[in-house]
């Protein structure tokens, strides 16, 4: 996107808010690169075998933690021994950032800047009984 | 024997007969009596002192009065008592005894004078037994295995034997408790009527939130700050609060907050209120967003022209929208939010400042005035007659009108509205006019969305009514007004599909005017969940999020006074809404009022949750609701039916811990109501340790800590400031000082690119001017204590230069922070020395193990302790060496002298007058453990020098370790920041008060 003229430096702070979300459904994992690698897996994990209650999970990824979601879904893969099936979307999540003024200087900033950025989703599921 | 068992046995005397012991002229002959009746025993043990027999008359009347029980057990007791007594007495004389009693035997007996002698003793044992000693009740004294459940209560479920007894304890505890209100029974006493009255006396002192019956049955709840306040749930529910704020939904009442009108010219509002804080705190009330009326805004009040020093609290404020646009000199109406621990302070400078002196007649409503009448003539009915008298007076004349309109807020008399005859700026207090609920936690949209609905329109009056809705029936009338309407509500609407309240800019107001939110509550409680299907990817949605609410959409009719006055008296009582609800034709249908259904105006405004810091960001967030009075249970029970839970103040104090942001008024040490608040901690907290008896209090002075109940904030900076002076003549300063000026000037010309936040040179120059003219402020009134550093550019340097630079775990920061770092280290240094009585609010995370608590002590790692950390990295921390306690023999001196003297006194009373003498010469009592009043130096007291003190601390359960919040002196931390080496920059040492091990924690000022 055109980026409009630079704020005035020195009095406007950036807030990075929250990405927007949907509705977080029982099989929905967000990875984020603050939480353990393991942890993150084994959460996946647990969620498809037996006693999780998700026939398929969805991974998601954004920015950074894209390759951590890829990682993951590999490695589900990998150990799921040909059962789990993975399908790939890729998509981009505008982002807002709010910026604070840090003055009272009436240069009528806007409230947030819009950015993008890349996301992963992943669906891992069962793949149909071998045959 | 000692003193002390002799007082035992006294004791244990108190209650025996003392007629017990025998008379002289029968004590010869007894014996021989025995010798006669008892058999052979004496003469086969002719050791036995002068009273054997009598032991042995025991032990007979024992066995026959053999009998199951616990009063038998208590019969023994006696005996024995008695007994060894006796045996004791007789030891006296056995030697004696034993010379003369063999060569003295008695020949004979006289029966009738010894089975006299036996009957009386007989007697005074029954006495002893009948009466008992214990302070305990009958039911009590028995074994385990014979009690039964309710005893207390039902004299039958005893022993057959001891009702009796059972029966008098219980007459008598009837007649020692207390009686309340003999002349109403329970029926009367629930009787509404009566029980408004009794509601409106209780909350007499104290005031009461409209929610406050609903708190009180499930809160543990306190008064504080004039009101009555729900603490925390009584249900246990700290993890369960805590889960609502992070995924579901909190609720909060914060009705207590203060809210102050200012009226006025905007600029004579501005220019004033200019004065009072400070552009290098943040922005101003003169902010463009938030003058326009389009966010909330948040600031640091100070005493006029104070800036750094006079802190006044910290504050919230909403300008009304303007009407008309482009007018700069109309009228504005600004509302002022306080805590209410700071609202006197602050209403009296604001009332200097604006020079309002004169209390307006006119702005008493009248429902106070009559409500006030009513309460005098039952007072006075009180007085002069029975209280049946005023029963009847009542039942004539109308019913006590319930106290819902907020009058016990202030003293009735006082006014609360003042204005200013030279500038027309008009104050007044709206403490309790506007009720402010608050929604934490990303389901609050849901839960909002659920409960309110907005008003419908309606262009005709409802018939019958004609002050119901006219406000609002007019308004519809008015096209643009409608259409204005329609907006506000399409915006509010699109919140649905927002999944957390921290994805919208902080501080966004929404006006909104919304429909009875009764007349849709749910059967059931019932948990609001996110509903998917509003989750599109919105064209509108990502307008709202990058833009903002427009401004006109802020607009709410709660500013003007008169509407929600309207709104507040013609509320349908609950009564009358349940009695429609039962003529409804299909019961349990949806009530439909049609143009009778109340419209209510609303002020909705975003809470940024953490703002500052790195991570976890929006965490808390959430939203304000500002309701007219009266509305407060119509409201609160449908958020409690859409699944929000209600925390009190202790939920409070954690999600702002979890922020990560002071709170008020624990956090502010530097203005009067931190200041009052430290000392009633330090009170409570010295009463709770002087309850522990000596020996099992945590000794402090062993401990190496010289303050654990208060946070000794000026003496620390003090000593901070002579120990730098020392350090200062110690280096030769003046090359230092060159160099660092000439490096301060070459660093602004360095590129920064990437940051949005930068110096330019230019602000640098602002910068030192403004430092000088600090410096200048501060030579003259370096007397006064220690202030809180809060500008902002400042404590970001700060902040830089508090993270490590390279370390294991800590990812690469972008060369361009580096390199703003490298500046500040040399540019901070000729900061600190304007500032020598500075505080700074750190936040801290252990590294490893450990929760720190209230007042723990922020230390500085020494080299050892770092290669200690190097070499293992389990290392824990090192331990502080046990002090010794020079104090606990002085003590004991004195209890030793003490009670010399008190014997002495006892002995003879002139000595009194030179006791008393030494009493005075004692400055203050010494407790046992404690550090007496003139600490020594605080930072060097213990093995690791003293930086600071935590004021809030516990484990964290957002961040998932120990974490606590806090204040260093500047000085310190940045004497200890130019000495460690880059990759353990910021580490620091936490020990609790209670406990000799150091933990290391991470210091982050987070800006």
């Amino acid at each position: 996107m055109a980026e409009p003229a630079p704020p005035p430096a020195a009095e406007l702070a950036l807030r990075r808010r929250l990405p927007p979300r949907l509705p977080r459904r029982p099989g929905d994992v967000y990875v984020n690169m603050q939480t353990d690698f393991k942890a993150q897996l084994s959460r996946c994990q647990k969620l498809l075998g037996p006693g999780g209650g998700c026939a398929e999970i969805c991974i998601h990824g954004l920015g950074l933690a894209i390759n951590r979601a890829i990682n993951i879904a590999l490695q589900l893969q990998a150990g799921g021994a040909g059962a789990l099936q993975l399908h790939a979307h890729t998509s981009t999540v505008p982002l807002a950032d709010g910026l604070e003024p840090r003055g009272d200087e009436d240069g009528r900033p806007p409230l947030a800047r819009a950015r993008n950025n890349s996301a992963i989703h992943i669906r891992v599921c069962r793949a149909a009984a071998p045959p | 024997m000692s003193n002390a068992r002799e007082k035992k046995r006294a004791k244990k005397m108190r209650n025996q007969p003392a007629s017990v012991t025998l008379s002289s002229d029968c004590g010869p002959c007894h014996s021989g009596i025995q010798h006669h009746n008892g058999g052979s025993r004496s003469f086969q043990t002719p050791k036995q002192d002068l009273h054997p027999d009598s032991s042995q008359e025991f032990q007979q009347q024992r066995h026959q009065h053999q009998s199951p029980g616990p009063s038998y057990r208590k019969e023994q007791y006696f005996s024995k008592g008695q007994n060894r007594v006796e045996r004791g007495r007789g030891r006296g004389g056995w030697r004696g005894g034993r010379q003369n009693v063999s060569q003295e035997m008695p020949k004979y007996v006289t029966a009738s004078t010894f089975a006299q002698a036996r009957a009386a003793e007989i007697n005074a044992m029954l006495k002893a037994v009948t009466q008992k000693s214990s302070n305990s009740l009958v039911f009590q004294t028995l074994p385990r295995h014979m009690r039964r459940r309710a005893m207390s209560h039902n004299i039958k479920r005893l022993p057959r034997r001891l009702r009796e007894i059972a029966r008098k304890e219980a007459e008598k505890a009837v007649h020692q408790k207390k009686e309340h209100s003999k002349n109403k029974c329970r029926k009367a006493r629930r009787r509404h009527v009566n029980l408004v009255v009794e509601f409106n006396r209780r909350q007499k002192k104290n005031i009461w939130l409209e929610t406050h019956i609903w708190h009180a049955k499930r809160f543990h709840m306190v008064k504080k700050w004039g009101y009555c306040l729900g603490d925390r749930p009584t249900t246990k529910s700290y993890r369960a609060c805590y889960r609502a704020m992070t995924k579901h939904c909190l609720l909060q009442d914060l009705s207590y907050y203060c809210c102050l009108e200012l009226n006025g010219k905007e600029e004579e509002l501005l220019k004033v209120l200019a004065r009072m804080c400070s552009i290098d705190t943040g922005p101003t009330f003169a902010a463009v967003p938030c003058l326009s009326g389009r966010l909330q805004g948040s600031l640091v009040l100070y005493r006029v022209d104070r800036y750094p020093e006079d802190f006044l609290g910290p504050i919230t404020f909403i300008w009304k929208p303007k009407a008309g646009s482009g007018i700069t000199s109309e009228t504005r109406q600004l509302w002022i939010w306080t805590h209410p621990s700071l609202k006197q302070d602050i209403l009296t400078e604001l009332k200097t400042v604006f020079q309002c002196s004169e209390p307006v007649e006119t702005c008493s409503p009248e429902p106070i005035v009559t409500l006030l009448q009513e309460e005098k003539q039952t007072d006075v009915a009180m007085i002069v007659g029975k209280k049946r008298k005023r029963e009847d007076n009542e039942g004539e004349k109308a019913l006590p009108v319930k106290k819902i309109i907020g009058d016990g807020t202030r003293v009735p008399l006082q006014s609360y509205c003042w204005t200013s005859q030279t500038t027309g700026v008009v104050i007044s207090d709206l403490t309790m006019e506007i009720l402010r609920y608050r929604l934490i936690g990303p389901l609050s949209h849901c839960v909002l969305t659920e409960v309110l609905k907005t008003a419908s329109i309606h262009t005709e009056m409802a018939d019958g009514e004609t002050e119901l809705n006219n406000w609002w029936v007019e308004n519809c009338k008015n096209s643009e007004k409608v259409s204005l309407h329609q907006r506000q509500e399409a915006i509010f609407e699109l919140l649905q599909g927002i999944s957390s309240p921290s994805e919208i800019a902080a501080g966004t107001i929404l006006g909104l005017t919304v429909g009875d939110p009764r007349v849709n509550l749910p059967k059931k409680r019932s948990k609001a969940m996110p509903n998917p299907e509003k989750y599109q990817d919105n064209e509108k949605v990502r307008q709202l999020l990058l833009e903002g609410v427009p401004v006109e959409c802020a607009h709410s009719f709660i500013w003007d006074q008169t509407i929600c006055k309207n709104v507040t008296e013609n509320k349908i009582s609950e009564q009358d809404l349940n009695h429609m609800r039962g003529e409804l034709l299909v019961p349990g249908s949806q009530l439909d009022l049609g143009p009778c259904e109340s419209k209510i105006p609303i002020l909705l405004v975003q809470q940024p949750g953490k703002v500052a810091g790195e991570d976890r960001p929006g965490w808390g967030s959430g939203w304000d609701i500002y309701l007219p009075k009266g509305w407060g249970m119509a409201f609160w029970i449908p958020f409690v039916y859409r699944g929000a839970r209600v925390g009190g103040l202790q939920e409070g104090l954690k999600h702002s811990e979890y922020k990560r942001t002071p709170y008020v008024p624990n956090d502010f040490p530097d203005c009067p109501a931190g200041i009052q608040f430290a000392k009633e901690l330090e009170n409570i907290l010295l009463e709770k340790f002087k309850r522990r008896p000596p020996a099992k209090r945590a000794n402090y002075v062993k401990l190496g800590t010289l303050a654990p109940f208060l946070c000794p904030w000026g003496q620390l900076t003090r000593d901070w400031e002579v120990r730098n002076k020392a350090l200062e003549e110690s280096v030769v300063t003046s090359s230092a000082d060159s160099k660092s000026c000439a490096t301060e000037r070459q660093v602004p010309c360095e590129p920064k690119p990437g940051l949005i936040i930068e110096d330019s040179q230019g602000d640098m120059m602002e910068e030192m001017t403004e430092i000088q003219n600090l410096c200048k402020e501060d030579g003259a009134a370096t007397s006064s204590g220690f202030f809180v550093l809060r500008n902002r550019k400042l404590l970001k340097q700060l902040s830089a230069s508090c993270r490590p630079t390279c370390g294991k775990g800590q990812r690469v920061r972008p060369a361009s922070k580096l390199g703003q770092k490298e500046m500040t280290e040399d540019a901070l240094l000729p900061i600190f020395k304007c500032y020598p009585r500075v505080l700074v609010w750190v936040s801290l995370s252990l590294l490893r193990k450990g929760s720190p608590e209230l007042h723990a002590m922020i230390c500085i790692p020494t080299q050892e302790d770092f290669l200690q950390l190097n070499k293992d990295q389990l290392f824990c921390g090192p331990k502080e060496p046990k002090h010794s306690d020079t104090f606990k023999h002085k003590i004991l001196k004195l209890k030793e002298r003490k009670k010399k003297k008190n014997n002495g006194k006892a002995l003879e009373s002139g000595a009194s007058d030179a006791l008393e003498a030494k009493a005075v010469e004692e400055p203050k009592e010494l407790i046992l453990g404690l550090w007496p009043d003139p600490l020594p130096d605080v930072t060097s007291h213990c093995s690791r020098i003293l930086l600071g003190f935590v004021t809030q601390g516990d484990f964290s359960l957002a961040a998932g370790c120990g974490e606590a919040l806090g204040f260093v002196n500047l000085t310190g931390l940045l004497h200890m920041l130019s000495s460690q080496p880059a990759d353990k920059k910021g580490l620091v040492l936490l020990r609790t008060p209670a406990s000799l091990q150091y933990r290391f924690a991470r210091l982050n000022i987070e800006v």
